[in-house]
């Protein structure tokens, strides 16, 4: 990256110039939304209920934060979110690895997998209300179900097209099972892995904002639910905000920069901006 | 290659920490005046604005919420942790002793 940022453009600007540039026409985008949406709302001429303003939307933000609200509710689903994610992975790199490696596995595990992976996590969620209650338990399982799918059967591919003669070779030399899956089989199934996590980190967001809508008394999804229960609006707004926000920090400072430490590393893929 | 996770992660780590020291800090000066604290105690506790349902019910957790009274919730049977833990709260102004009703 640091050298990137020193490269010139064939306009003889630096490239940190050209990333400036994206970044300022993004946050004009978003100026110009803002200032359109708080023109609009004299014209609209409905109550803050129906259609709240920016302004009514900071000041609702602020008071959140004045009160010790956000900042909790915002503590309770990064946590949740951060254990269903971690679990959810662990698990689908494991059972990934399992099946990709053990035929038998494999034949005992795939009707069972294929069979819940038809079961949306929505359909679970009652039930493990009725089993765990309203809380954390509930909603760390709901993302475990959640995030393990994609992790798992993209780890399964990443297993299943490691080079055969990478493995042949390995094994030639007397390694074992576990020296084979050390030195080929995860650093091939790598790139699978990281996909996976990306999609599985996406769903599991997704899910989370369900999951405490339905099953839980604080976090950011009960924020947005409860907002538009108690009919303040810009409450809801916030938490909408801040979700999004949230995803784009998870993505920008996290997902990213491992995807570009592992499959940009193994050459797979380039990102768009260094096709230019 | 990891710089950016790991300096993000480093700096929400210290967010948190100095989030949690304001808090430590805010207590002893709230808790000063009632030193030694009793193993169990009745107290009135005043918020910076009237509690809402949130506040309520993390009160509730902490002892026996008695009342509230426009800021300010009068609670029982509070021992000297789950006191501690509501001074830590920045949102809460000050804690007294409260004789009862």
């Amino acid at each position: 990256m640091t050298a990137g940022a020193t490269l010139a453009s064939p306009l003889g600007l630096p490239r940190s110039f050209h990333r400036l540039g994206r970044t300022a026409r993004g946050v004009a985008g978003v100026l110009i939304l803002l200032v359109a949406w708080q023109v609009s709302v004299p014209l609209v001429g409905l109550s803050s209920y129906f259609y709240p303003s920016p302004a009514d939307v900071f000041r609702a933000f602020v008071d959140l934060v004045r009160k010790g609200i956000l900042p909790v509710y915002l503590a309770d689903s990064m946590g949740r979110y951060a254990i269903g994610l971690f679990a959810g992975a662990t698990l689908g790199i494991v059972f990934g690895v399992l099946i990709g490696m053990h035929r038998r596995i494999a034949l005992a595990l795939s009707p069972l997998l294929k069979f819940l992976f038809a079961i949306v996590e929505v359909a679970w969620i009652p039930i493990f209300v009725v089993w765990f209650g309203y809380g954390i338990e509930t909603i760390v399982l709901a993302l475990i179900y959640i995030v393990f799918f994609p992790v798992l059967y993209n780890t399964l591919l990443g297993v299943r097209t490691a080079p055969q003669i990478l493995v042949n070779a390995v094994r030639s030399l007397g390694a074992s099972r576990l020296a084979v899956l050390r030195l080929v089989i995860l650093p091939s199934a790598l790139p699978g892995i990281i996909t996976g996590l990306r999609l599985g980190a996406g769903f599991a967001f997704r899910g989370l904002v369900f999951a405490e809508m339905v099953a839980a008394k604080t976090g950011i999804g009960y924020l947005i639910f409860d907002g538009a229960q108690s009919h303040d609006t810009a409450r809801t707004i916030v938490g909408m905000i801040v979700m999004g926000f949230l995803w784009l920090a998870i993505d920008q400072f996290y997902l990213r920069p491992i995807e570009r430490a592992t499959i940009q590393r193994w050459g797979l893929t380039v990102e768009a901006e260094d096709r230019k | 290659m990891l710089r950016v996770p790991i300096t993000v992660t480093v700096l929400v780590v210290c967010a948190v920490l100095a989030y949690f020291a304001a808090g430590e800090l805010g207590a002893h000066r709230k808790l000063a005046a009632l030193e030694p604290l009793l193993d169990r105690g009745s107290y009135e506790i005043t918020l910076a604005f009237a509690p809402e349902r949130f506040h309520q019910l993390l009160l509730q957790d902490k002892g026996r919420l008695v009342g509230v009274e426009g800021s300010t919730v009068f609670m029982k049977d509070v021992d000297a942790h789950a006191l501690a833990s509501i001074a830590r709260n920045y949102w809460v102004e000050s804690i007294v002793r409260w004789s009862g009703p």
